[in-house]
């Protein structure tokens, strides 16, 4: 009986010019996102590559030179691209890809399109997630709105009612009608998505991006199906289909554009970030009295410390070099303050991200985009988790430099290290959390996401019970 | 088959049905007469179940149409002044839908054998029912009527606007039902039709059923006498 309405609804709605209209606008910017994506990610990544390999090369043929100068001139670490941002690219415009790892600074992430773009583009952007997060819910919306009160106004509805339909059969046939038409033109879409995501990564890294696109995938199933269940819920009980097609656009709107504007608006002024300016500033100000200044409390104290360790009564007569000590010293100074500094920073956006995932209790593509960008690998927490391990990378090079010229460099003339010694440091490797670290820190949004599309599910149900032929 | 018990209707306290007691045996065709708004619509939406009554009870075949709203409906078909169908779909395809949302399940064949039965030329069963006219969706109303085997027909003005020879062929239509042993009721304002089609006809006014009649007692000129001695305050 289901499936019979289902059928029915489906025929009639791919019969429906508008639906067809409508539809091949939608399929056609989402495939057209994901190729766009596709296009963008295979740039990026041969970018990347070739920047990774430039920068390492870089590195090993620097020539003779004093490990600390090769500690300034650094290397460049680059975030790898993870294949699934071709559908959503999350926080990465405005956090950065690549970050330039050099002597005492850990320095802000650089190539942040978003600085360089103007306000509407922020709307303007074409991506996978936009298509699936604000259109396909407005499709859904067109074709559910009448779904009840168009039958009560043609007078089909008393007629299904007089043969002994049963309400509740007729929202879920209708719900599962819907599904189909959508199907119709997500499931190609996603077979585009996948192919292109092959095509891009090769089949190892597609293997090893499944579980992440299962979640996604679910994700956004959840989220439709809780905008399927709202629109009929709506439609069941409103007087009319024009005001059932109100009430659902004003609900798109508030969910898709007001409620992430507003959510971004209270999470800056519940929980307020440092601007860059006034971050960089107060590293600053923590910094002063690097390890170059012998002169400051800290290298006396450190002098001490060493000409105990050694059992020594000057200077002159310890085995190491002392600059190797005072730069590691100051070194391991500085990672403390850029320590604090970073955690009290990652603790306030962790804050702000708090009060997003309060507000998509109230608007579910809140929720959405934050389990998309989340399983796609751009959003804050991954963008965090790679920081650290270039961090750790970099205080590792810093380390290395430092303890050769310690064990090294004497403490007379001007002491020179070569390729050996930067074929110590091994070449930077990033692995990403896998999906399991990323659901651990999603499974809020997704219940949230669940627990929408199950109260819209009762709600459907309850109001078609309701539903008056007249 | 159909039977009312005392059944009644108000809204906000403007009576629409006064207690009503109204029974229609298998093979009888029962004919509402009355002006607008004397209550006909009302007594078939109550057996429907379209609107919760006041006060009494409807039954169809026995089944209280409140307590056994979705029973009660698989013995009778309804057929209302217009009959809406899917306008995307064909005639055959809506006939094939409502068929098995009323749990039948019948080959194309049988479903152009209804069709046929209720008087649809077989070019026209598949052209999509948006090109239909008024006479050609009633069919599609009486072939699901017929599909359905429905032991209990409640019609709403159905032959209203339909040109005579689709009146005529409507009404013999129902008198074939009828003959098969449906009960029949039927809201009217076509005098003529009443009296050639129904067993009985019953005068309703100001929510009342004010008389009624066995047609076989009455010449035509006698039913509209009498109606408009009735519609007169």
């Amino acid at each position: 009986m289901i499936l019979r309405i289902a059928r029915k609804e489906m025929t009639e709605m791919v019969r429906d010019g508008r639906f067809r209209a409508a539809g091949a606008i939608v399929f056609t910017l989402l495939a057209g996102a994901l190729l766009l994506g596709w296009q963008h990610y295979r740039e990026v990544s041969a970018q990347h590559a070739a920047a990774q390999k430039a920068t390492r090369d870089q590195w090993l043929r620097q020539g003779k030179k004093n490990p600390h100068s090769a500690a300034h001139y650094g290397v460049y670490a680059f975030k790898p691209k993870v294949p699934l941002t071709m559908v959503d690219r999350g926080t990465d415009p405005y956090t950065g890809v690549a970050v330039w790892l050099e002597a005492h600074k850990q320095n802000e992430f650089k190539y942040r399109p978003a600085q360089d773009a103007t306000a509407v583009q922020r709307f303007g952007e074409l991506t996978g997630a936009t298509v699936l997060q604000l259109l396909v819910p407005l499709l859904i919306v067109l074709l559910t709105f009448n779904a009840f009160s168009g039958e009560r106004e043609l007078g089909t509805l008393r007629q299904l009612r007089s043969l002994g339909v049963s309400q509740t059969d007729l929202a879920r046939g209708k719900a599962l009608g819907v599904a189909g038409a959508l199907g119709l033109l997500l499931v190609p879409a996603a077979l585009i998505g996948v192919v292109a995501l092959t095509a891009a990564s090769g089949q190892t890294d597609m293997i090893a991006s499944a579980p992440r696109m299962a979640w996604m995938t679910l994700s956004y199933l959840l989220y439709f199906a809780a905008f399927v269940g709202i629109s009929l819920a709506v439609s069941a009980s409103a007087p009319s289909s024009r005001s059932a097609l109100i009430v659902l656009l004003g609900f798109w709107m508030f969910n898709g554009l007001i409620a992430p504007r507003a959510a971004s608006d209270i999470a800056k002024a519940v929980r307020p970030a440092p601007s860059a300016f006034q971050f960089a500033q107060g590293i600053g100000k923590a910094l002063q009295g690097d390890g170059h200044n012998s002169a400051s409390a800290r290298g006396k104290r450190l002098e001490a410390e060493l000409l105990k360790k050694y059992n020594v009564d000057k200077v002159e007569a310890l085995p190491i070099t002392l600059t190797g000590a005072r730069l590691q010293d100051g070194e391991e100074h500085g990672n403390q303050v850029f320590d604090a500094a970073y955690s009290d920073l990652w603790k306030t956006f962790g804050e702000q991200e708090g009060v997003h995932r309060a507000v998509s209790v109230f608007a579910p593509a809140l929720a959405v985009r934050s389990t998309s960008m989340a399983f796609a690998g751009a959003d804050f927490p991954q963008h965090a988790h790679f920081a650290q391990a270039a961090e750790e990378y970099r205080r590792m090079i810093q380390r290395v430099m430092n303890e050769d010229i310690m064990k090294n460099a004497g403490s007379t003339g001007v002491y020179m290290a070569g390729g050996d010694l930067w074929r110590k440091v091994p070449p930077f490797s990033y692995t990403a959390p896998d999906a399991g670290w990323v659901l651990a820190r999603q499974s809020p949004s997704l219940a949230i996401l669940a627990l929408w599309c199950a109260a819209a599910g009762v709600a459907a149900m309850w109001a078609s019970r309701r539903v008056q032929v007249y | 088959m159909l039977e009312a018990n005392a059944l009644a209707k108000s809204y906000n306290g403007t009576t629409a049905l006064h207690p009503l007691n109204l029974s229609i045996e298998p093979g009888e065709i029962f004919c509402l007469l009355g002006a607008n708004g004397a209550g006909k619509t009302t007594t078939i939406n109550l057996f429907l179940n379209f609107i919760p009554p006041t006060a009494g009870t409807a039954k169809i075949g026995g089944l209280d149409v409140v307590q056994q709203p979705l029973e009660s409906k698989r013995l009778l078909a309804y057929i209302p002044e217009q009959v809406m169908l899917y306008k995307n779909l064909t005639g055959i395809e809506n006939l094939e839908y409502f068929t098995s949302l009323a749990r039948g399940s019948h080959t194309k064949a049988e479903l152009l054998g209804f069709l046929e039965e209720a008087g649809l030329a077989r070019a026209d069963a598949d052209k999509r029912v948006a090109a239909y006219s008024k006479g050609m969706r009633q069919k599609v109303g009486i072939a699901i009527a017929i599909a359905k085997k429905a032991r209990a027909l409640l019609l709403d003005e159905p032959t209203s606007g339909l040109d005579p020879k689709a009146s005529n062929e409507f009404s013999e239509l129902l008198k074939k039902l009828s003959g098969q042993g449906a009960a029949i009721l039927m809201a009217t304002h076509d005098l003529f039709r009443a009296k050639e089609t129904g067993t009985r006809v019953g005068i309703m006014k100001h929510g009342h059923l004010v008389a009624q009649y066995a047609t076989s007692e009455l010449g035509h000129a006698d039913l509209e006498r009498i109606y408009l001695e009735h519609m007169h305050d």
